[in-house]
C-alpha cells in the first residue's frame, strides 16, 4: 500500500486506507449501521486531527464516495466512528461490507462545529431522527474529562418516530447516568414501555424553555424540525448567532473543487457544514 | 414562389394567427421562434400578450423542435394551480408529427394544444454552410429569392458575400422530408389552425442511406468511431429531442450504473446508439439532434437508418396518425421475428 | 510590463520551431479536426498547423484539464482494496502555441482557482507550471468578443510566456515571463525585432480596440447583481435554455466535475476518475434523499450567471468570465449571456428609479 506521504506532490484525491474494525445495527430496520474503522497505517491516526463536526468523504473503492459525519470525538482515539444510513448507491454497498474489509477515508473535512465559541457558555443540544452523528462527537467531546470544565451547563434534547430509531442506545445510557449533562429523549407517539417524554422536537423544547442567556444552540435534523424548532428558539429570544445547523448537500470531492455544494458563494464542504442562522439568513435559499 | 416570399408569407400568417388566439383567450401563451441574437440563429420564446405577436418570426434557422417544450416541464409552462394552461405552438410537419407521437405515448393532450400549422420550406444545414465557408465571422444570413445569401467578414476585414442553393443546402431532415405541413389525421379539429394536410401514408425511399448501407458490419462500427469521436457528451442533442424525455436518462442512472461517461470512444457510442435504439419507431426526423450539435456530427443518419428499419418491418412512420400505434408498443400475429428465432 | 527581449519569427519559420521544440515538449496549436472545426491539438504534421483564425471553437483548456482524468488507479484481491496507485505524471512539458489572450487569462483564473484555499488541485497545477502559453493578439475581434468588457484586452500579454504580434508575413515574438525566455535559449536563431516592427504591432493592438462590435458596461456587474436571487425576472431569461451542458464545455474558465469510480473485477483493477460536469444538469445538485435544490432549469440556469459574475468576485476578488463569447455562438437556442446581463441591469436600474419616485 502507498500512502502519498513519500511523493513530491500530494494528490488531494487520495483517501487513507481503514479497516472495518465493528459494525453496529442502530435501528430495527437495519437501515443505519456505524462503523469503526480503523486505519491501516497507524501513522494516519496523526494526519487525520479532526473537531466535532467535522466530516470525511468515505470511499468504497469501485463504487465510489460519500460525505459522513464524524461521530466520534477527537476523544475517543483509536478508532473512527461514521453512522451510515443507506441512501444512495455508494451508501448500499457499504452497508454489505463486513468487519474486516477496507474502506478509504478522506479528511478531515469541513469547518466543525466552533469549538472556541461555545466554551464558557451553555451547550444545549438539539438532534432529530438520523442527524445525531456529529452531536454525539460534541457531546463526548465537552464531557471528556479533560474538556468539561470549559463548558458550562450542557442539555441535549434528542427525539426520534420510535424507541427503536434511537441512535447510540448504550452511549445515551452513559450520558444519562452522568450529572453534569441533563439528556432529554422523545418519540412522535406514545410507545409500549417508553416512560419518557412524548412529543415532537419543537414542542418538547417549547417545554422545557432552555434559556438562551449565554447559551449556544445546536440543532441538527429532518428539515420539517429544524424549522419548527428554530421557530420556537426565536419565541425563546434565541438571537440567530445563537442557533447552529449542519447542513447536507451533494458532495463529491469536499474540497471545494468539484463546484457542485455550493449555496450562493459558499461551498458547504468547506465554508460548512456547519453555518449559524445568522449566516444562513444571508445566504439565497437554494438548500 | 420564391423562398423569401414564402417565408413572409408564413411569418405573416403565424403574427395573425397568433394575434388571434390570444385575443380570444384561446390560448394563455404561444411557444414560437424568434430572431436570433447571432446572424446562424433563430431562438425560441413564450409569448403571453398579443402585443408582443411581432417578436414571433419565421425563417430557415428555425431549426428547434419547439414540441420539446410541452415535454420538458417547463417551470413557465407549468399549470397553476386552478386551471390547465392552453399552448399554443407554431407547428411545421415535423413538430405536428411530434405532437402527434407524443399524444400516442401519453404525454400531451391535444386538448390544451392549439396548432399553428405552417408550409414548411425547410431549414438550412448550417453546420454545412459554417464548414464551407472555413474561417470568418458571419455577419447576416438571409434567404433572396431562392438562395442562400451569406454576409461574411474574412481575416482581412473584407466584407464578402456567397450564395448557396437554397435547395441544395437544406438540412438532411428536410431533403428527405415528406410530411412539410402538419398532419391532422384523426387529430383534433380544435386544435388546428392555420396549414393542415390530411396524410394516411409516407412513402419514403430512404435513398440518402445508400452511402451508408454499401458498409459492412466492420466498415460500420469503423464509420461510427470516426464519427463520435468528435462527441464532447455535451447531452445537446437528448435535451434538442422531443422524443428524450425520461425523468433519468439511462446515462445518468447508477443503481445500476449502464455505461461509463467518459471521453472513451464506446463510452460516447454507448450512448448515442443506446438513445437512437430507444428512439426507434418514434424519431420524427425533425433533425434538431444533429443541428444542435455543437461537434456537427451526422446524429441524424443512424436514426434515418432505424426509421428505414421500422418502416421495412412494421409498415410504420412515426407520429402521422394518433390512432395507430407505434410498433415497439404493440404486437401483431404475422410481426417477422426472424432475428430471433432460429428458421 | 517589462518585456523581457524582443525577437522576429518569420512566419516561413515555424515549421522549423515546431520540430525544434517538439523534441523536449508536447507541442500544441490551432488544428481542424476531422469535422473542420478549429480545436487545438497536438501537432504531428506541420502542415496540419493553422495560422490564420479567429479563435478555437474548443478552448484549449482540454489540454490542461481533460475531459477525463484518473485522479488513482487501485488493486484489489478480488473483496478488498490492497494499493493504491497514485502516480501523476509530473514530467510533461506543453507549448500551447497561438493562444488568445482571453484563453490564456482563463488559464490563469484556472490555476488560481485550483490553487485557492487550504487544498491545492496539484493534478492541475502540475501541468499549468510545465506549460508554456505563447499568447496571439487579435487583429480582429468577432463580434460576439467582449474581452474588453471583463477588463482584457485583444493583446493581453499577461498570463503568457511569449506573445506574438501578427504583422502579415512574420511575428513580432516578445518574451514575458522566465520561462518564455529559457525557452528562447533553444531557438536563438530568431532575429532580433526592429523599432518599427513594435510600432507596427502596437497599432495593430490599438486598432483592434477599436473593432469592438459592442462593449458591455460590465464595471459594477457583481454589486448589479448582489441581491438579485429572488428577481423574477430570471423565470423569463431562462425561458430559451434548454438545459445542455453546451455552455459550460465550452467555457474556457468552467472548472466543475464529477467524480466516478471504474472498476474491471476481471483484472482486479480499478480507477477514480473525474470527468467534466455542468451546473445545468438536472442530477448536479440532487441528493440521495431526492431532494434537488435546484430542481428545474431556472435555478440551474441562475446559479451559473452569478457563479461568474457575483461569487466569484466574492470569492476571489475577480470575475469568473474573460468575454471569449463562445458560449453566445454554441448555445443551440441561442440564449445570450450580452442580453441576460442587460436585462437584469436595467431591471435593477428601473427599480431604483422608481424608489425614487416614491
Amino acid at each position: 500500500m502507498i500512502s502519498t506521504e513519500n511523493l513530491k506532490i500530494s494528490n488531494i484525491y487520495v483517501p487513507m486506507l481503514a479497516i472495518i474494525k465493528s459494525i453496529t445495527s442502530e435501528n430495527k430496520v437495519n437501515d443505519i449501521k456505524s462503523f469503526e474503522l480503523v486505519f491501516k497505517n497507524e501513522n494516519d491516526f496523526k494526519r487525520f486531527k479532526y473537531i466535532p463536526g467535522q466530516f470525511a468523504e468515505i470511499s468504497l473503492f469501485g463504487v465510489g464516495e460519500c460525505p459522513i459525519g464524524i461521530a466520534s470525538s477527537p476523544t475517543e482515539e483509536g478508532s473512527l466512528l461514521f453512522t451510515i444510513k443507506k441512501m444512495g448507491y455508494v451508501t448500499t454497498e457499504i452497508h454489505n461490507c463486513e468487519v474486516g474489509d477496507t474502506l478509504g477515508i478522506r479528511g478531515p473535512l469541513g469547518n466543525g462545529w466552533p469549538i472556541e465559541h461555545m466554551k464558557n457558555k451553555n451547550v444545549i443540544v438539539i438532534g432529530g431522527g438520523f442527524a445525531f452523528s456529529t452531536l454525539r462527537s460534541l457531546v463526548n467531546y465537552i464531557i471528556d474529562e479533560k474538556n468539561r470544565k470549559f463548558f458550562k451547563k450542557v442539555l441535549v434534547i434528542y427525539g426520534n418516530r420510535d424507541p427503536g430509531e434511537v441512535l447510540y442506545k448504550e452511549t445515551i445510557k452513559k450520558w444519562k447516568m452522568r450529572d453534569d449533562i441533563e439528556v432529554i429523549l422523545t418519540i412522535d407517539k406514545p410507545y409500549e414501555g417508553w416512560n419518557e417524554k412524548v412529543g415532537f422536537v419543537a414542542p418538547v423544547v417549547k417545554e422545557v424553555a432552555p434559556s438562551p442567556d449565554n447559551a449556544i444552540c445546536v440543532v441538527c435534523g429532518p428539515p420539517i424540525m429544524i424549522k419548527t424548532t428554530i421557530a420556537v428558539l426565536e419565541e425563546l429570544h434565541f438571537s440567530d448567532d445563537q442557533i447552529l445547523n449542519s447542513l447536507e448537500m451533494r458532495m463529491k470531492c469536499g474540497i471545494g473543487k468539484c463546484g457542485r455544494c455550493n449555496i450562493g458563494n459558499k461551498y458547504v464542504c468547506i465554508d460548512g457544514p456547519v453555518f449559524s442562522l445568522a449566516e444562513l439568513k444571508k445566504l439565497p435559499n437554494e438548500y | 414562389m420564391t423562398t423569401e416570399s414564402e417565408n413572409q408569407e408564413i411569418q405573416n400568417k403565424i403574427r395573425n394567427i397568433a394575434t388571434e388566439l390570444l385575443n380570444s383567450k384561446k390560448v394563455d401563451v404561444i411557444i414560437g421562434y424568434v430572431n436570433g441574437t447571432i446572424p446562424l440563429d433563430a431562438s425560441i420564446d413564450f409569448i403571453w400578450n398579443s402585443n408582443q405577436v411581432n417578436k414571433l418570426v419565421w425563417n430557415n434557422k428555425c431549426y428547434l423542435n419547439l414540441a420539446k417544450f410541452l415535454v420538458s416541464k417547463e417551470p413557465q409552462l407549468q399549470n397553476p394551480k386552478d386551471k390547465k394552461l392552453n399552448i399554443g405552438i407554431i407547428t411545421k410537419g415535423c413538430i405536428g408529427r411530434s405532437l402527434i407521437q407524443l399524444y400516442t405515448e401519453n404525454k400531451i393532450d391535444f386538448a390544451q394544444i392549439k396548432m399553428i400549422g405552417i408550409n414548411c420550406n425547410g431549414i438550412i444545414d448550417r453546420n454545412r454552410i459554417v464548414k464551407e465557408l472555413g474561417e470568418v465571422e458571419i455577419l447576416e444570413i438571409n434567404v433572396i429569392e431562392n438562395d442562400i445569401v451569406v454576409k461574411f467578414m474574412n481575416l482581412k476585414g473584407e466584407e464578402l458575400i456567397k450564395k448557396f442553393p437554397f435547395s441544395e443546402y437544406l438540412s438532411r431532415s428536410c431533403k428527405n422530408c415528406k410530411i412539410k405541413t402538419p398532419s391532422s389525421t384523426n387529430v383534433p379539429q380544435s386544435s388546428c389552425y392555420g396549414d393542415f394536410q390530411n396524410v394516411s401514408n409516407v412513402e419514403d425511399s430512404f435513398n440518402d442511406l445508400n452511402e451508408f448501407e454499401k458498409l459492412n458490419f466492420n466498415e460500420r462500427f469503423n464509420y461510427f468511431e470516426k464519427m463520435f469521436k468528435l462527441c464532447t457528451n455535451c447531452y445537446a442533442c437528448r435535451e434538442a429531442c422531443p422524443m428524450c424525455y425520461c425523468n433519468l436518462c439511462f446515462i445518468d442512472q447508477n443503481k445500476p450504473t449502464w455505461f461509463g461517461k467518459t471521453n472513451n470512444i464506446y463510452d460516447i457510442m454507448a450512448f448515442h446508439i443506446t438513445r437512437a435504439i430507444h428512439l426507434a419507431g418514434r424519431c420524427v426526423d425533425c433533425g434538431a439532434c444533429s443541428q444542435s450539435c455543437p461537434a456537427g456530427i451526422d446524429l441524424n443518419l443512424i436514426t434515418r437508418k432505424l426509421q428505414k428499419i421500422v418502416k421495412n418491418r412494421f409498415g410504420y412512420t412515426a407520429g402521422i396518425d394518433p390512432k395507430i400505434k407505434p410498433p415497439l408498443t404493440d404486437f401483431k400475429l404475422d410481426d417477422s421475428e426472424e432475428f430471433m428465432l432460429e428458421e | 510590463m517589462i518585456i523581457l527581449k524582443t525577437k522576429i519569427l518569420n512566419k516561413n519559420d515555424i515549421g522549423k520551431l515546431i520540430i525544434e521544440l517538439s523534441e523536449d515538449y508536447n507541442f500544441y496549436a490551432p488544428l481542424k479536426n476531422e469535422n473542420g472545426i478549429l480545436i487545438f491539438d497536438k501537432v504531428f504534421n506541420i502542415k496540419d498547423v493553422i495560422l490564420d483564425y479567429f479563435n478555437s471553437k474548443f478552448p484549449p483548456k482540454e489540454i490542461l484539464f481533460p475531459r477525463t482524468e484518473e485522479l488513482f488507479k487501485f488493486k484489489t484481491d478480488g473483496k478488498n482494496i490492497i494499493e493504491i496507485i497514485n502516480q501523476p505524471r509530473t514530467d510533461i512539458k506543453n507549448i500551447i502555441f497561438g493562444i488568445r489572450g482571453c484563453d490564456a487569462h482563463a488559464f490563469n483564473l484556472m490555476e488560481k482557482f485550483f490553487k485557492s484555499g487550504n487544498f491545492q488541485d496539484d493534478l492541475f497545477l502540475i501541468k499549468k507550471q510545465n506549460s508554456i502559453l505563447i499568447g496571439i493578439g487579435c487583429n480582429l475581434p468577432k463580434s460576439t468578443c467582449f474581452c474588453t468588457s471583463v477588463g482584457g484586452d485583444p493583446f493581453n500579454k499577461n498570463y503568457t510566456d511569449i506573445f506574438l504580434s501578427d504583422l502579415g508575413d512574420k511575428y513580432l515574438f516578445e518574451i514575458i515571463s522566465d520561462a518564455g525566455k529559457k525557452l528562447l535559449d533553444k531557438i536563438e536563431w530568431l532575429v532580433d525585432a526592429k523599432e518599427s516592427d513594435i510600432k507596427n504591432a502596437e497599432n495593430l493592438a490599438k486598432k483592434s480596440r477599436t473593432l469592438f462590435k459592442q462593449t458591455l458596461d460590465l464595471k459594477d456587474i457583481n454589486t448589479i447583481l448582489d441581491n438579485q436571487f429572488n428577481n423574477t425576472l430570471w423565470n423569463s431569461l431562462t425561458n430559451n435554455c434548454i438545459g445542455c451542458g453546451n455552455c459550460a464545455f465550452i467555457c474556457p474558465t468552467c472548472t466543475c466535475f464529477d467524480v466516478i469510480d471504474e472498476f474491471y473485477p476481471s483484472k482486479n483493477i480499478g480507477r477514480r476518475i473525474r470527468v467534466w460536469d455542468s451546473c445545468q444538469f438536472d442530477i448536479y445538485t440532487l441528493h440521495a434523499s431526492g431532494h434537488n435544490p435546484r430542481n428545474n432549469k431556472i435555478p440551474r440556469f441562475r446559479n451559473r450567471i452569478l457563479h461568474k459574475f457575483l461569487y466569484y468576485p466574492l470569492n476571489y476578488g475577480f470575475l469568473g468570465c474573460v468575454g471569449c463569447g463562445r458560449c453566445i455562438q454554441i448555445c443551440p437556442a441561442n440564449n445570450d449571456l450580452r442580453n441576460t446581463l442587460q436585462a437584469l441591469k436595467l431591471d435593477k436600474i428601473n427599480k431604483e428609479k422608481m424608489e425614487v419616485k416614491k
